[in-house]
Parts: structure tokens; C-alpha cells; sequence
């Protein structure tokens, strides 16, 4: 009977991904060292918990270390945030799902900063298109972005087809970007991430003239902006990404069309983004999710101001941050002023409309052009420093 | 319009009957279409406000969020679905969502790609189509 059950779930992750296979001419199903899902409600809906339970239930299990995207609500503290009961039961349904295939409990989209860091080389299959350029480009692991359903199924047979992303010969750069700018502010990084992504097209980009001193966490934000513009699932960064020493490197030699980036192309990004100058009712910091370094940068500016009435201001992050945050007291810094750290949930997962929430401020470009794309919720787009004056006294 | 036939490859197998929804720019479920009622809700999409429910749905290419299969499996779970898919380039979500939609809901939703746009230009929204996904044909009628 288990034999049978076990053989059902393996049956239908077969189904899916070879499927995919043949739709995309992959000559054959390679291994991978892990994996990250999907297990949002509000995106997979009634119909993605179904699927999840049917997985779970006829056996499924994931065969490589797999971790998983935010959920639609925070876990822990989801009543006071004001999520509607039924809501909560349907995204616990898919938690409980997941946690019975035998994934890791760190609900994040910065898995790489928390949980699943996979070495040089490897391949993985990950959902998350802000996580999957940051495995090609800088962990240099080879990833394609995987979709709803078909991260599960590739979970459970530890297979991924090959294609894409995981031959040599789509991963040369074939247009370099080049940045002419000293100073960038947190909201420069996410622009320029877009500003990479809406021009690249279908093409690998490389991007220089970053400062030598850029960290791990501005690169996530522009990967991320990057993601949300287009189609992009890697950018060469020369010295950092593996094997890219220089943008001649990262092109195979060969010449390809360059583009300068300049203060009026990151201006232009800006005005695109930034729809409303309204005082918002909700501002969200962390999407991509805050690092614990980031939290404690965010605790500083606010120390010893309070945010004005009817704006709330939401920090996301991932539950081992949150954890950190509370026991070196940068939550308490945090609360002060009146605003809310989250802990694996995300604002543009969130049901911002039904919570009540008219218009969002971040510094996010992703959250920013998803937000717009609906259309429901009015976005406004500014550096992390103008939207503390702007919120707080 | 004047009988029309074109060839492509099938993904996901079957036949279906029924009024096209010609969208002309890139297409997504995510956050595009409303499952409860098949209405395209897509700020940026041409065929904003038509419906999907029944239709035999040409786009060239998916974009946005990978969570489009969902989305697009919610419209079959609550039977807003299109009867089948056409489209110029491989969309990933198509395929995986119509794949789900047998295995889990039992219906057969054809998918075909490597139809072009101009292929289809003279194709309205509202004309009747017939498509075999095992033959990879797509066939207008008067």
C-alpha cells in the first residue's frame, strides 16, 4: 500500500516534469543539491492547496534539502496583524502540506542568507526569481526559474530537466551594462536593478562599475529589481560572479552592445515607480526579506523618532532574523516608534487590499511594480531615509 | 474570415471547439485574470475586461510571476478555464497548469505552441476555432 501511494505522488512529479522537459527540447533530467517552493496561499489559491494535500497525501516527499517561499501571513503572529481566520486556516493547510514532504520551516525569499546555501557549481531548482539570480550570479549555481507546481514535483524526484540556465551557452553575457554613478543610495540599487532588467530583454547582462565595497544585501535588491522588470535570471558581476573575473570573461570575448547607466536612466526608473506622493497608510521595508545587518541599519534611523498616526510601517523578514533581532534588542528600537517587524510573510503576498491598505510606500522596486501592475493599491517609491522623514516625527 | 489553417506543436494533448480570445501582447494569469469569473483584469493587457471561460486563448508569450500556473489552475477548479491554449513561444505555465488540471480536476485542456502572431493576425476574438493538439493543427471557420 505505502509502495503504491509513494509511486502515485513520484508518478505525478514525473508527469509534470517531463512535460516540461519535452516542451522545452531538454535532452535529459539531471540531479540537484536543492530545491525552493511555493506554498503562498495567495497565489496558489484553494486549487495549490489541493495540489500540495494530493502530493502529501499519495506519499510525496522531497528527495533534496528544499526550502520554501514566504507565506501569506506571519506565522507566529498573523491574528494581530488583523488576518481574517479563514484566510490563516488555507495557508496553514499548505504549511502543514509542505512540513509533511519534509521541507525546512524558514519561510523566506533570502533562503541563501538563512538556510539554503548551495555550493559552486551545483544545480538547483528554485522558485523565487530574486533568489534565482542571486544562485546564478554570485553563488554560481545554476538555476532556472521554476514555476508553481513544477518546483514541487522537481523537489520530489530531485530532478530538474536540463535546459535553460543550466547549459554553458546561455549563460555568456551578451550585453554589458555600465554604471557612471560614485554615490548609490539603497533606492539606486533597486533602480539600477531595473532599470538592467527592462533593458536586457531575453539577454544574459553584466553589470560594471559597482563600488568595491558593495554587499551581499545590495546585490539581492538589485537582483531582485532586475527580476521584477524582465525576464533576467542572471547578471555578471565581474570579480564576483564565479568565473567572470572581467565583462570580456563573462561574454566569451566576444564584443557585444553596451549600455551606459546614468543618474537620468535610474530618474526615469523613479517617476516610473513612483505613482503616488500621498502619506501612505502602510510603508514596507523587505522585499526581498531584511538580513538581521539590514534590521539593525533600519533600527538606527528610526531611533527616537515615532511614526505618525494612521501610517503603519511593516519591516519583513525571515523567522531566524526575527529571532535575532529580539534577543539584541533591535526590535525593541523597532517598536518603539510605532512600527512592526514580520517574520515569513511578505507585503507583496500580504492581501494588502483586504487588510485595508489604499497605499503602500517602500523602497522596493519588485514590490513597487507588482503593486502597480494590479492596479488596487496606489504605490509611491522613495529612499529609505525620505520615506522615515516623510512617516515619522 | 476566410478558412484558415495553421500547424504548431502540441504539448498537451486533446481537442477543442470554441470562440477565440486573441491576445496580442504577452499574457499572465498571476495577478492577470480573475478566477472567480475568467475576466482579464491585467492593467496592461489588450483584452482587459474579455473573458477566458471557454475560449480557445491565443497569446504569444507568458510573462510576470511563476506563479501564473496557479492562477491558472484556480480558473480551472472553479470552471473559468479556456478551453485550450495557443501560443508563439513555449509558456511554461501553460503547460504545467494544463498538466495539473488533468491530474487533479480531470480535464483535458490542449496546449500548442509555435503558432506566430502574424500567423494568426487576420484572427479575430469572437471567431470560431477547432484545434487538435495531437495533430498540432489549429483550424478557423466562417
Amino acid at each position: 500500500m505505502l509502495r503504491g501511494e509513494l509511486g502515485e505522488a513520484k508518478q505525478f512529479a514525473m508527469e509534470v516534469v517531463s512535460k516540461v522537459g519535452d516542451a522545452v527540447g531538454a535532452d535529459e533530467l539531471v540531479p540537484i543539491k536543492s530545491a525552493h517552493v511555493l506554498a503562498h496561499y495567495s497565489s496558489l489559491h484553494d486549487a495549490g492547496v489541493e495540489v500540495l494535500e494530493r502530493f502529501a497525501d499519495s506519499g510525496g516527499r522531497f528527495a533534496v534539502p528544499t526550502s520554501v517561499d514566504p507565506a501569506s501571513i506571519d506565522l507566529q503572529n498573523w491574528r494581530s496583524f488583523g488576518i481574517p481566520e479563514d484566510y490563516a486556516r488555507q495557508q496553514f493547510r499548505l504549511c502543514d502540506a509542505y512540513a509533511r514532504m519534509g521541507g525546512m520551516r524558514c519561510w523566506t525569499c533570502v533562503q541563501y542568507q538563512v538556510c539554503n546555501l548551495p555550493k559552486e557549481g551545483g544545480v538547483v531548482a528554485w522558485a523565487e526569481s530574486s533568489a534565482v539570480v542571486f544562485a546564478n550570479s554570485v553563488l554560481g549555481s545554476r538555476s532556472n526559474k521554476i514555476t508553481a507546481g513544477m518546483d514541487i514535483a522537481c523537489a520530489i524526484l530531485g530532478l530538474t530537466p536540463r535546459f535553460g540556465m543550466l547549459l554553458d551557452e546561455n549563460r555568456r553575457s551578451s550585453v554589458i551594462f555600465k554604471l557612471y554613478l560614485r554615490e548609490l543610495t539603497d533606492l539606486d540599487y533597486r533602480s539600477v536593478g531595473f532599470f538592467v532588467g527592462r533593458n536586457a530583454g531575453a539577454r544574459v547582462p553584466s553589470l560594471a562599475g559597482l563600488p568595491p565595497s558593495v554587499t551581499s544585501d545590495q546585490i539581492k535588491h538589485l537582483g531582485a529589481g532586475a527580476a521584477a522588470a524582465g525576464p533576467v535570471t542572471m547578471i555578471h558581476f565581474p570579480g564576483i560572479t564565479p568565473g567572470s573575473r572581467t565583462t570580456a570573461e563573462a561574454s566569451g570575448g566576444e564584443k557585444v552592445e553596451e549600455i551606459e547607466i546614468t543618474r537620468s536612466s535610474l530618474s526615469d526608473i523613479e517617476s516610473d515607480l513612483n505613482q503616488s506622493s500621498e502619506l501612505p497608510d502602510l510603508v514596507a521595508f523587505g522585499v526581498p526579506h531584511l538580513s538581521i545587518n539590514e534590521l539593525g541599519e533600519l533600527a538606527k534611523q528610526l531611533e527616537g523618532r515615532k511614526l505618525k498616526k494612521m501610517v503603519k510601517m511593516y519591516a519583513y523578514t525571515s523567522s531566524q532574523a526575527y529571532d535575532m533581532a529580539e534577543r539584541t534588542g533591535i526590535s525593541a528600537i523597532i517598536e518603539r516608534t510605532g512600527a512592526r517587524i514580520s517574520h515569513s510573510t511578505d507585503a507583496e503576498i500580504s492581501p494588502l487590499k483586504a487588510l485595508g491598505f489604499n497605499t503602500v510606500l517602500t523602497n522596493s522596486a519588485k514590490l513597487a511594480e507588482i503593486v502597480s501592475s494590479e492596479g488596487e493599491v496606489k504605490v509611491g517609491y522613495s529612499p529609505q531615509k525620505e520615506i522615515i522623514e516623510k512617516v515619522t516625527s | 474570415m476566410k478558412p484558415w489553417l495553421e500547424r504548431g506543436r502540441g504539448l498537451v494533448m486533446g481537442s477543442a471547439w470554441g470562440e477565440a480570445l486573441v491576445s496580442r501582447g504577452a499574457f499572465t494569469f498571476a495577478h492577470g485574470v480573475d478566477p472567480h469569473t475568467g475576466v482579464v483584469t491585467d492593467i496592461r493587457s489588450d483584452v482587459r475586461g474579455m473573458n477566458v471561460k471557454g475560449k480557445i486563448l491565443f497569446y504569444p508569450f507568458g510573462k510576470g510571476s511563476t506563479t501564473a500556473s496557479s492562477w491558472f489552475l484556480e480558473t480551472v477548479r472553479l470552471e473559468n478555464n479556456p478551453a485550450a491554449i495557443v501560443t508563439e513561444a513555449v509558456d511554461l505555465s501553460a503547460v504545467i497548469g494544463s498538466v495539473m488540471a488533468r491530474v487533479v480536476y480531470g480535464k483535458e485542456i490542449p496546449v500548442i505552441t509555435g503558432v506566430s502572431r502574424t500567423a494568426y493576425s487576420a484572427l479575430k476574438s469572437g471567431d470560431k476555432v477547432f484545434l487538435d493538439a495531437g495533430r498540432g493543427e489549429v483550424r478557423a471557420e466562417e
